[in-house]
């Protein structure tokens, strides 16, 4: 068990330390995200609808193409020089290069998705309150079930002739729950409902975010076969 | 069972399937009552509800034969589950296009966010990820495994969506909802769907069955132009 | 060159201890590496097809063969990185399971791709995979390496601002961390300078010290040749000629042509 964690951990520690030498990730999601939200204020009829109205979704929709933008890139640098066959030959279980990937891509989806937030604070004025820890525990849910689906999947579009076009059809469909509840609480966030509200919302997430992650870890060894 | 008799089964299931439906919609037209409230549209029903639940079962099918498939890996759960998941597509679009005609007739739009269509749309959106993630790989074989990683995950994706979009019209009442099912159905109504969904069945299963004795077939022909190549 | 300095898990002693008295005996005549009836296909591609093979400790195999004979996916399915069709691989008399990470512990691979971090320095990759690899002393092993291969200087430069030959000795580093008593190299002198040859040549020639066993793909003949204490040549999937290196004449380009003439 401690070897596992233990190598889990190492390879988690490689990714992070590769993308902070080549930020090639977090900046082109970082960039994706303040741009849409610029595109959604002139997309956006204002006198007609208030921004704690429809933020929630745009929230949503926003960490969702980024995510995928992200999460896309995986297997990007491990294709370079062979060095994912390398891990592959290594005494390492398939479920603990998965939870090390999908971890990897969480750290980055999250900072994306928090900067998300922001953005729509910043541009739009949104008034989150007393209710922002339980918001990043909201999304920090929601980002957890985008990548378990989305690192399994990208590693089963990295390996068709389609590559990462086939994506988005293959996990939006999935995560539509995903996009229900997290929406829904989101957007009682906003409008300033107290949290116990958003309670059901939560724990659906919670559960599927679970379910996403242990269909990952199983089925990722049948995904790298070659 | 060899495979002359899965053919023979798979041609006689689809020919009484076949007569069944006829007698079924025989019933639809010119047996069963009209509804009140709706009118003749509601006949509708006697081809949407069994399509849905037909496209249900081909797909949990097309799941568990995948999930066995990555397990043993025997090429004919492959082909089982391609069959299976090829009728979920065709019944499920049969729901979807019927949907969107009753629901115009009856409550004056073509889409509301009813949860059984809306899982219905989704779902055929899964298995088109299906189809397109078996038939683009280089290596056959591995395009049937990352197809079963599909299945699987979106046969276990459903119950969450199922409870996502009903809680999500709970919260979002449709303007008018009218039940068309359940046990306040009048007796012959009840008995016509009850038929209807028995015709259904039993043509999936026979469509299958001659699918699968296809997909059989096709591979028999790869084996054999193989060896007549080397 | 490459001290047994690491420690090696016990596995010797906690694997292949043998149930039966007897069967010590056994144990050591038994081939380090066996397989029988290895089969692969992809879809209707026959890649291997029926691929016997059975080595003793210190046996060097070399396999030659045109491209697509299917050598590639011999060596995977050897390294457990390719799931046969048919046909089963044992290791010390223990058949294996596709997915058996033990597998991985045992057997070190080189490819002509180097398997490294562009964006990690040498010393960054090669503990990357000590840490993979579970060994106890990753630092000492990791500085050790460095040293044999010269790249001590270069410990903290990024892969992708070494030279060619250079990544391919930090390539040849990983591949050897763990001290694996089996090693496939798979066309490792592909894109080589003729410097970087030469260090493959000598580590190549230390990789004989009879305690491991070897099995090598390769175009380039009279190398693959000298360093080989048995040479199958390889051609749709099977092999079509094996023996000793000492059957072999002394031309054995013209005896290979010949071979794979022959078969064609």
């Amino acid at each position: 068990m401690r070897n596992y964690l233990k190598q889990v951990g190492t390879i988690l520690w490689k990714d992070l330390l590769v993308e902070f030498r080549t930020r090639e990730r977090l900046i082109t999601m970082g960039a994706f995200v303040v741009l849409v939200a610029i595109l959604f204020n002139y997309a956006t009829d204002w006198v007609r609808v208030s921004p704690e109205d429809i933020a929630s979704g745009l929230v949503w929709m926003t960490i969702m193409f980024a995510g995928l933008l992200g999460v896309g890139r995986t297997f990007h640098l491990e294709a370079e020089d062979g060095a994912f066959q390398g891990i592959l030959l290594s005494p390492v279980p398939k479920d603990a290069i998965f939870l090390a990937k999908a971890l990897a891509n969480f750290v980055f989806l999250y900072i994306v998705a928090l900067l998300v937030v922001a953005v729509f604070i910043f541009f739009f004025g949104l008034e989150v309150g007393s209710n922002f820890g339980m918001l990043t525990i909201v999304i920090g849910l929601g980002v957890l079930a985008f990548v378990a689906l989305g690192t399994l999947f990208t590693a089963v579009s990295t390996g068709t002739r389609m590559g990462d076009t086939l994506l988005p059809v293959l996990i939006f469909p999935l995560l539509a729950p995903v996009v229900i509840y997290g929406t829904t609480a989101t957007s009682q966030f906003f409008s300033g409902r107290p949290v116990t509200e958003a309670e059901g919302s939560i724990r659906m997430l919670a559960a599927f975010a679970l379910m996403a992650f242990f269909l990952g870890s199983w089925l990722f060894r049948f995904v790298v076969e070659d | 069972m060899s495979s002359k008799k899965i053919l023979l089964t798979g041609t006689v299931l689809a020919m009484i399937g076949l007569i069944w439906l006829g007698a079924v919609y025989w019933m639809s037209f010119f047996w069963v009552s009209t509804e009140v409230t709706q009118g003749i549209a509601q006949r509708i029903m006697y081809v949407h509800v069994p399509a849905a639940w037909t496209s249900f079962l081909a797909f949990g099918l097309a799941a568990l034969f995948s999930a066995v498939y990555l397990w043993l890996r025997d090429e004919r759960l492959d082909r089982a589950a391609v069959s299976a998941a090829e009728g979920g597509m065709v019944f499920a679009t049969i729901m979807l296009i019927t949907g969107p005609l009753w629901g115009k007739i009856a409550w004056g739009t073509y889409w509301t966010w009813e949860p059984r269509l809306t899982l219905t749309l989704l779902l055929w959106f899964i298995f088109l990820g299906y189809f397109l993630v078996r038939s683009s790989t280089e290596n056959p074989e591995k395009g049937k495994r990352h197809a079963a990683v599909v299945a699987i995950v979106g046969a276990l994706d459903i119950p969450f969506i199922h409870l996502s979009v009903i809680w999500f019209r709970s919260l979002h009442p449709e303007p008018v909802v009218i039940k068309p099912e359940g046990p306040t159905l009048p007796g012959d109504m009840l008995t016509t769907l009850l038929m209807s969904l028995g015709a259904f069945t039993v043509l999936f299963l026979g469509l299958f069955l001659l699918r699968y004795s296809l997909e059989n077939l096709r591979s028999e022909l790869d084996t054999r132009s193989r060896h007549t190549s080397v | 060159m490459w001290p047994g300095t690491q420690d090696w898990g016990g596995w010797l002693t906690s694997v292949s201890v043998p149930a039966h008295p007897e069967a010590d005996e056994k144990s050591s005549t038994n081939p380090v590496l066996r397989a029988q009836g290895l089969v692969r296909e992809y879809g209707s591609v026959i890649a291997v097809d029926g691929i016997d093979l059975s080595l003793a400790k210190g046996e060097f195999l070399t396999i030659f063969g045109p491209n697509g004979a299917g050598k590639t996916s011999l060596l995977a399915l050897l390294a457990g990185a390719l799931r046969p069709s048919r046909g089963q691989v044992w290791l010390r008399g223990e058949a294996l399971d596709f997915g058996e990470v033990e597998w991985h512990r045992r057997i070190g691979v080189l490819s002509h791709q180097t398997f490294l971090y562009g964006h990690l320095s040498a010393e960054e990759n090669l503990r990357f995979y000590g840490q993979l690899f579970g060994l106890s002393d990753v630092d000492d092993v990791v500085r050790d390496k460095l040293q044999h291969l010269g790249l001590q200087e270069r410990a903290a430069s990024l892969v992708r601002d070494l030279s060619h030959g250079m990544r391919q000795r930090l390539a040849l580093a990983r591949a050897l961390l763990h001290d694996p008593d089996i090693v496939l190299l798979d066309e490792p002198y592909t894109g080589l300078d003729p410097s970087a040859a030469l260090v493959l040549q000598g580590v190549l020639s230390d990789l004989r010290d009879g305690r491991r066993t070897v099995v090598m793909v390769t175009h380039n003949l009279s190398e693959g040749v000298a360093l080989a204490t048995t040479v199958a040549i390889m051609n749709c999937g099977r092999f079509v000629w094996q023996g000793k290196r000492a059957e072999l004449g002394n031309d054995f380009g013209q005896f290979y042509h010949g071979v794979i003439e022959g078969h064609g």
